[in-house]
């Protein structure tokens, strides 16, 4: 098969950009769409030039690396799919392919098609954790947790962190993220001793990295790779909600004793 | 109550401030439309409708003032939280697809543009008559303001009645995305309700424009007659 590529190319976080077009020869429909790029690559290396930079990994879509919208669409045309995991046997022979990398004040771009992505880390370094002592390790099962809330907990822990949400989204919001880590957390036991205090840190982290806010178009759904519902938003809204409402207390009334501190 | 306040300036926080005031404000319109619809009853019941409303100006003036500034903070917050997004993403993509955002919510800036200037139009048309002053303020046989008299002789213009059914459009689109949208923000979330909260923007929206429309052209056509 044979493509026209059409590729953000950036030197650097404070160069201009420009879209830059390339041919790509001789892909087997198998390839994936990363390695059809590892293919143009080894040429431009070939020629002596500059090779295209993205991020990549484990190439088997748990890793949330790789990035890269395609023809608009973050992680290209397939739902619950990572770019990795798209073959080029989803493209029309001859088909032009254009490549951008996520877009957003809070993802500022590192080289052609890398971006920044430490906002996520410093949203989870606020609150994303719960605190354990150290020691031996707890039994297993000694907290007995319901399929449902297991369950529950499972879909938002699936989430890779890749960013195609805040991508998508035309707000460049990362409620989905935010969402589903304050979601897991809040549904299970040992997250419950932090939630107020949790909700509160996570989405200050989110608002001061300059991250947009929700329209509630739930597009970031659509292209989610690992399909986190948007229920987990209204999860994160109503966790929010709650936390203002337990740290208030009521009007004129000292604070308990034994309020969880923050 | 500082706390309360600041917990409220955050996105999240603001924009459950704008999903109350919304609710607020789509209550009231509900309410306007079925108050309205007594159109259809003749003059006598919507002139003593009028006059019954008018006769308590405390409750009025409350009323005025409080839908003033669900309104102004409706909108303030709105504008923030647009300037805030609009910053967000300071470099636009070349090629942008949207998957599953609705039509009306793509379009919530226009049609709450056209909302502001609609209701801008109609409180110096019907409520101040500054516009088409010439049917302000007659009595009816009664000793009633004739609001009757008033509304039937608007919306026999063609042009008011076109401008009037724009607003609908505007009302319409703006209610199916927001009031759906709001029960999110609020976190109100349970899966055997998701089909009703999915259903109830587009519902609200479709009874308030029946509704209205109802009235618009019912006068129009001439089956409600001066």
């Amino acid at each position: 098969m044979k493509f026209t590529l059409k590729i953000w190319r950036q030197n650097g976080p404070e160069e201009k950009g420009r879209f830059v077009t390339y041919e790509a020869h001789d892909v087997s429909a198998g390839m994936s769409f990363l390695e059809m790029l590892d293919g143009v690559n080894q040429g431009l290396i070939a020629k002596g030039e500059e090779p295209v930079a993205f991020e990549q990994d484990c190439r088997e879509g748990i890793c949330g690396s790789c990035s890269l919208v395609i023809n608009g669409i973050p992680h290209g045309p397939d739902r619950g799919m990572t770019t990795c995991q798209l073959y080029m046997r989803r493209f029309p022979d001859g088909a032009v392919i254009l490549i951008e990398p996520w877009r957003a004040r809070a993802f500022p771009i590192i080289k052609d098609l890398v971006v920044d992505r430490s906002a996520f880390d410093r949203i989870m370094q606020a609150g994303g954790y719960i605190s354990v002592n150290t020691g031996g390790a707890v039994d297993g099962n000694v907290l007995l947790i319901g399929k449902d809330q297991a369950e529950t907990a499972m879909d938002a822990a699936s989430c890779i962190g890749c960013g195609a949400c805040v991508a998508a989204c035309k707000n460049a919001s990362a409620m989905l993220f935010v969402g589903a880590k304050v979601a897991h957390f809040a549904t299970l036991p040992q997250g419950k001793p932090e939630r107020t205090r949790r909700v509160k840190a996570m989405l200050e982290a989110m608002d001061r990295e300059g991250f947009g806010s929700c329209g509630n178009q739930y597009e970031c759904e659509a292209v989610c790779p690992k399909d986190i519902s948007v229920r987990f938003i209204a999860t994160l809204n109503r966790e929010y909600l709650r936390a203002g409402i337990v740290e208030s207390g009521l009007p004129g009334e000292p604070g308990s004793p034994h309020a969880e501190s923050t | 109550m500082t706390r309360l306040l600041n917990h409220f300036q955050s996105s999240v926080g603001s924009k459950m401030v704008m999903a109350l005031t919304g609710l607020g404000l789509v209550t009231y319109v509900v309410f306007h439309m079925l108050g309205n619809l007594q159109v259809f009853e003749g003059s006598h019941a919507l002139n003593r409708y009028a006059a019954f409303l008018r006769d308590m100006p405390i409750l009025l003036w409350t009323a005025r003032l409080g839908l003033l500034s669900l309104a102004v903070l409706h909108i303030g917050l709105a504008i923030r939280l647009g300037l805030r997004n609009h910053r967000a993403r300071p470099v636009a993509y070349a090629v942008h697809e949207y998957r599953q955002a609705s039509f009306a919510s793509r379009t919530m800036a226009v049609s709450g543009l056209v909302l502001v200037l609609f209701i801008l139009f109609h409180l110096l048309h019907l409520t101040a008559g500054v516009i088409d002053p010439t049917s302000a303020d007659r009595l009816d046989a009664e000793g009633h303001r004739d609001v009757y008299g008033k509304v039937v002789h608007a919306f026999q213009n063609p042009f008011i009645v076109a401008l009037y059914l724009v607003g609908q459009l505007g009302i319409g689109l703006h209610l199916s995305h927001a009031v759906t949208s709001s029960f999110q923000t609020l976190g109100l979330e349970y899966a055997a309700f998701s089909r009703f909260f999915k259903a109830a923007g587009p519902a609200v929206a479709l009874v308030v424009v029946l509704g209205n429309v109802a009235i618009i052209l019912g006068i129009f056509l001439g089956i409600v007659r001066g």
